[in-house]
């Protein structure tokens, strides 16, 4: 009779570039705007960006599936360049898609990062837990090709 | 930075009361219901039951201060309460507070031949030893047991 639906995952990546940037790359919004996103959301928009505990994170952007995708988060915790943990609400235009924990942890891996990427939490009405874990990692694929290409520069 | 670490863990706990569901629901709903079995006789509460109303209670255990703080993201009334909260611990003899948890809460009321089951969904974020999921668990049954004899009166 449950209409929700618990799930979650971890999502681990290796990226060429100090903890200290793939850190800022998450929490500077100015940086974050230049990557963030997912092959449904393009093009995001931050709104706002408060990267301190208790600070609210909100973004939204138009989907390829015509929708308007609304993303509203809390910082829960912080560990200055080594985790991150926060809540937060997703929107599919005025229907409450989720609520979920995640967390993002650094940890320095030679002359690079490892990213562990944690999530978990409740669909309402359908489960979405695939589509959000293959999402997340197109974004976690998008900040690698904005690593790169930054190196590179 | 060695100590640092995360524990993501989800228990369930599953919880008859010989009472309707909306009399359960109104031990987690009304102030003055739930600061009957939540936080102690000695505790700081406040509470502001909406979507994005928070919840802040301030109560010492065996000589530890707790700070709960709760940010409810999902109401259902009788049916559903969806929540992230945090926990804060100042060990004995000390002065300041360590979070040492964030999570996503999710009861559900159902109604029974019997009364109300309630079922709650923990999704959480253990961070740097301070807690045990077991300890989590072990203390978030006991809480449920408090409500009985407030409903089934």
């Amino acid at each position: 009779m449950s209409d929700v639906f618990f799930g979650g995952f971890t999502l681990e990546r290796r990226y060429d570039a100090r903890p200290g940037r793939v850190f800022a790359a998450y929490t500077d919004r100015g940086i974050k705007q230049r990557w963030m996103g997912c092959d449904t959301v393009q093009s995001p928009v931050i709104e706002q960006l408060d990267f301190r505990v208790g600070g609210r994170e909100v973004s939204r952007g138009p989907g390829t599936d015509g929708v308007d995708h609304r993303f509203n988060g809390t910082y829960l915790d912080i560990v200055d360049g080594r985790r991150f943990v926060f809540a937060f609400v997703m929107h599919l235009g005025e229907v409450k898609l989720s609520a979920s924990i995640a967390s993002v942890e650094l940890l320095p891996d030679g002359d690079g990062t490892r990213l562990i990427f944690n999530e978990h939490g409740v669909y309402f009405g359908e489960d979405g837990w695939a589509e959000r874990e293959e999402g997340t990692a197109q974004g976690m694929n998008q900040l690698a090709a904005w690593l790169a290409q930054k190196e590179a520069a | 930075m060695t100590d640092r670490s995360t524990a993501h863990a989800t228990f369930t706990v599953v919880r008859d009361y010989k009472a309707r569901p909306g009399r359960v629901w109104t031990a987690f709903a009304d102030f003055e219901q739930k600061r009957r079995w939540f936080g102690g006789p000695d505790a700081a509460h406040t509470m502001d039951f909406r979507v994005g109303g928070e919840e802040i209670c301030h109560g010492v255990h065996e000589g530890a201060g707790y700070l709960t703080r709760v940010e409810y993201l999902d109401i259902v009334p009788e049916r559903r309460i969806v929540h992230a909260y945090t926990m804060d611990m100042t060990a004995p003899g000390e002065v300041s507070a360590r979070r040492i948890s964030a999570s996503l809460q999710t009861l559900e009321f159902e109604a029974t031949d019997g009364g109300c089951r309630l079922t709650l969904t923990e999704q959480g974020v253990f961070l740097d030893g301070l807690d045990t999921v077991a300890q989590r668990e072990h203390g978030t049954r006991w809480l449920l047991d408090q409500i009985a004899p407030l409903v089934e009166g």
